[in-house]
């Protein structure tokens, strides 16, 4: 998940302080979080500049003088791009505007939740990010060196602008956008309530860029919402994760449980959801699965692995009832091991296309001039041990819409759930309780 | 390339930097998209270097020392902790991409592969078999084997599908894995397993690989005297190739009426083949000249002097907004000398020439190093170069911007499919001229000739 980009306002924090404390405690036992995921940082803040301080020595013993033998080379090859940009670039750029540059590059090269912050930036989260004022409603990541919409919160000023998941940002206030971080591109859409930023926006199949206006406010949490369908089957839509969504996702699924006649299945809407922490994942999940496995994370060693695990008395349905989770193109990290949590745990059947395939953890790592990278040090595995973080999950059950057609007008709004053809054709498979699992993955072929 | 192995801190620019390569080899102009660039010529790389260390007052300062220390942490940590192991050339590559981006969109940077397929565009020719392929319903399909060439001689037809390359199914092929396949070294066998309506089974061709000429020419002729020469890319054999078309035109046509210089949709390519383009139209003067940081960078190219007394005659040049640099500073010099009529619609307009940069490990950058202006000094950068009159072209076919924006991204150079090959000498059918309004627009005004607004212009 990515740090700082104001999934929850632990998170930054949160992360790098565990991570800390999690290297130091794996050496007395192995760690093993349990069912309380709330990070509680605030605990450590006393801490925060004994830990940071431990952290910059270590950072310190190793810069360029450790660096292994074979870096040697490469260090030579962009010390010669560096000379030569110097040298011959039609306009003069400053030494740190390059190395800046070159660090962006790095991070990027790596997975869109690898970010570079500048020092400004990294004091900035340092000295306790607030929650941004208003934004946009909206998640992005860099792809292909893109800037590109994995998600846009329902009915959110990015959503009513127009824009969509997949979309492509070329400009920003009639600037291109180049060289980006994951990071940079999520804060442009952060500020003052009534900001309104223009953008130009490519969407795929579409010939002419976009011009769209989105104005910031302060979004409020999306809330869980349900309905209740024909023949006791329930709808369920979470459209992004807080802090907020898995305690209303809890009261919600209690109050579904008191319907009368009792529910026979659940539709549970986890599309176009890309933003929330894998602790709030892993809380939403604990009324389906108790204290079963929601998800684990493996690092590259030293760094541990770990299995988080619900909360028994969370549990609410015993025995589960028939679930199908729909997931798209939209759904991402904390979305993404829900879903795969469901799946592997409950029987739940996913349908519709393909997820994203975010879901990591990363740290922040400062570097000695006083900025810092954001690296990604553990993916997330379902508990079957399928890899999400890089691959996404491959649904199932394809949806059966075909792709919206190519117009200039933005894709219509959601429908209401019983006129959803994805939620027809969930409601299909909970009640004859057959999944058409070996033909319709032949057809998405 | 002699670089001393030494550790990378000696190596800081300091001044003392012995480099054997890059100066100013090669101006090139580029396109956006489908790249078309040039390495330098080998034999210029024999310059002066006390020359070069002269010019690189630099000194180590600290505060670029102390930067490229943070690079070299930030490397180390990335290498050690990053959840996947990452080569520490992966990591290099990508912060030097990070590098370019933050200077502008022309520059850019090549990793070995990318930079070698780009010698081979921009060298006009490679060796292969001579034919254009395309992937058609997922399979690997013959455009059209290129005349005179061995595929041509073995009897390969479009519309071919190639189902085996050496015995290597084309199944999940990308056109760019197939085509490395398919060329090799001169002489060398390429087997293709070929699939063909009529076939009872598919069928071996063994064909030798030969020197292919990459034709970035080609010519009609319209009814009426006019000759019609579209030029695709800039590149090295453009002008010599232009050079025999003329001729042949000279003694075909007669009288030779007037000349339709095509230039749409040409990103450009290689500066020194614009002032060899346009030395083939113009009598004397100013073509166009070349401004940068340094002095190495600012030049003037004029037209060379020599025997002048058969140019072609009346020139319509058409251009488009795919018309970029080279072929910018084709239209601009022959606009500002009044040599020309530009017809179409405004230009690109990309002024700045870039200057291909090779690095040790046979990478290379691409940089913006001048701008250019027309003889009359007018930029081109952002402005373009705007007809005389504006003839709108059709509506281009959906999809096509998302393509070339992809192939930007990705700086993927695939090789643009040839032009249909029609003979030459073939006249302009009136549905084709139907077809395409700038072009018939241009015939109109070349058997109209002067048009009225060159007319009054000329009084």
């Amino acid at each position: 998940m990515a740090a700082g980009d104001g999934a929850g306002p632990l998170s930054p924090h949160c992360r790098e302080l565990q991570s800390l404390l999690r290297r130091r405690v794996s050496q007395v036992k192995p760690y093993r979080i349990k069912s309380s995921l709330t990070c509680r940082a605030w605990l450590l803040y006393p801490l925060l500049p004994v830990l940071l301080a431990f952290f910059l020595a270590a950072a310190w013993v190793n810069p360029a003088a450790a660096a292994p033998a074979s870096n040697y080379e490469a260090l030579r090859l962009i010390t010669e791009a560096l000379h030569e940009i110097s040298q011959k670039f039609v306009y003069k750029k400053s030494e740190e505007e390059m190395i800046y540059g070159s660090l962006r590059g790095l991070m990027n090269s790596l997975d869109p939740d690898s970010s570079f912050l500048t020092s400004q930036e990294y004091q900035q989260v340092l000295s306790g990010q607030k929650t941004p004022l208003a934004e946009a409603g909206m998640e992005l990541i860099v792809k292909d060196n893109l800037l590109t919409v994995v998600s846009a919160l329902d009915n959110g000023p990015a959503w009513r602008a127009g824009l969509r998941p997949g979309d492509h940002i070329l400009k920003i206030n009639g600037h291109l956008v180049r060289n980006q971080t994951t990071q940079e591109g999520n804060r442009r859409f952060q500020g003052k309530a009534g900001t309104v930023i223009n953008l130009q926006v490519l969407r795929n199949g579409q010939v002419k860029p976009l011009d769209l206006s989105v104005i910031l406010e302060s979004v409020a949490p999306g809330a869980v919402t349900n309905k209740i369908l024909k023949e006791s089957y329930a709808y369920v839509r979470i459209p992004y994760f807080t802090q907020e969504t898995a305690p209303t996702l809890a009261k919600t699924l209690k109050e579904l449980q008191r319907h009368r006649p009792p529910l026979r299945g659940i539709v549970l809407d986890l599309r176009n959801n890309a933003r929330g922490t894998l602790e709030q994942a892993v809380r939403a999940a604990s009324p389906f699965l108790g204290d079963k496995e929601v998800v684990s994370t493996r690092g590259r060693p030293p760094e541990p692995n770990q299995v988080y695990h619900g909360r028994a008395k969370e549990d609410v349905f015993k025995p589960n009832l028939p679930l199908v989770v729909l997931v798209d193109g939209g759904t991402a990290r904390a979305a993404e091991a829900l879903a795969g949590a469901l799946h592997d745990q409950s029987q739940a059947v996913l349908l519709g296309a393909k997820t994203v395939g975010l879901c990591g953890l990363t740290k922040m790592l400062p570097l000695e001039d006083g900025s810092a990278l954001v690296m990604t040090v553990a993916q997330c595995f379902t508990p079957s041990g399928q890899k999400i973080h890089g691959k996404g999950l491959e649904p199932e059950v394809a949806g059966q819409t075909p792709a919206p057609a190519v117009t200039g007008a933005p894709p219509p709004g959601n429908p209401p759930p019983e006129d959803d053809p994805w939620v027809n054709q969930a409601l299909e498979i909970l009640k004859t309780g057959k999944t058409p699992k070996k033909a319709e993955k032949a057809e998405t072929r | 390339m002699i670089l001393p192995k030494k550790r990378w801190r000696s190596l800081l620019p300091s001044g003392k930097l012995a480099r054997s390569a890059t100066y100013l080899w090669l101006i090139l102009i580029l396109c956006w998209g489908l790249s078309l660039g040039l390495s330098a010529p080998s034999t210029a790389d024999t310059r002066d270097t006390s020359m070069q260390m002269a010019a690189m007052p630099e000194v180590a300062s600290p505060a670029a020392d102390a930067k490229l220390r943070v690079l070299a942490q930030a490397l180390a940590l990335v290498e050690e902790q990053y959840v996947e192991p990452k080569t520490p050339k992966d990591l290099i590559y990508g912060a030097i991409q990070g590098a370019v981006t933050t200077l502008d969109t022309h520059s850019s940077f090549m990793t070995p592969e990318e930079y070698r397929e780009l010698q081979i565009e921009t060298k006009g020719k490679f060796s292969g078999i001579g034919i254009e392929i395309s992937l058609k319903d997922r399979s690997l399909t013959v455009v059209s084997p290129i005349e005179g060439t061995p595929a041509y001689r073995a009897g390969i037809q479009a519309g071919d599908q190639i189902v085996k390359i050496n015995g290597a199914s084309t199944k999940n092929m990308n056109l760019n894995e197939a085509v490395k396949m398919i060329r090799g070294p001169k002489g060398s066998k390429v087997t293709l397993t070929i699939n063909r309506e009529g076939f009872t089974q598919p069928k071996d061709f063994v064909i030798v690989r030969e020197t292919i000429p990459i034709r970035s020419v080609r010519a009609r002729i319209v009814e009426g005297g006019i000759g019609y020469v579209r030029l695709a890319s800039f590149q090295d054999l453009t002008d010599q190739d232009l050079q025999g078309f003329l001729k042949k035109m000279k003694q075909r046509l007669t009288p030779f009426k007037g000349l339709i210089l095509d230039l749409r949709n040409d990103p450009g390519g290689l500066l020194e083949q614009a002032v060899r383009v346009s030395n083939e139209f113009l009598k004397s003067g100013l073509i166009v000249y070349t401004e940068g940081r340094s002095p190495q960078q600012s030049m003037r190219f004029y037209v060379q002097p020599g025997d002048k007394e058969d140019l072609p005659g009346p020139m319509v040049v058409l251009i488009n907004e795919g018309s970029a640099s080279a072929s910018e500073i084709v239209a601009g010099a022959l606009k500002d000398q009044k040599r020309a009529y530009i017809v179409g619609t405004k230009s690109f307009g990309k002024g700045s020439v870039q200057t291909i940069i090779p690095l040790e490990d046979g990478s290379a950058l691409r940089l913006t190093t001048a701008l250019f202006y027309t003889p009359s000094g007018i930029t081109i950068q952002e402005k373009g170069i705007v007809p005389d009159e504006v003839v709108q072209e059709p509506e281009i076919p959906a999809g096509k911007s998302v393509q070339k924006l992809r192939e930007e991204s990705l700086g993927k150079k695939l090789r643009k499919e040839g032009i249909t090959d029609k003979p030459w000498s073939q006249p302009i059918t009136a549905e084709e001229l139907g077809q395409d309004p700038q072009l018939k627009r241009a015939v109109e005004i070349l058997r109209n000739w002067p048009p009225k607004k060159m007319a009054q212009q000329a009084k």
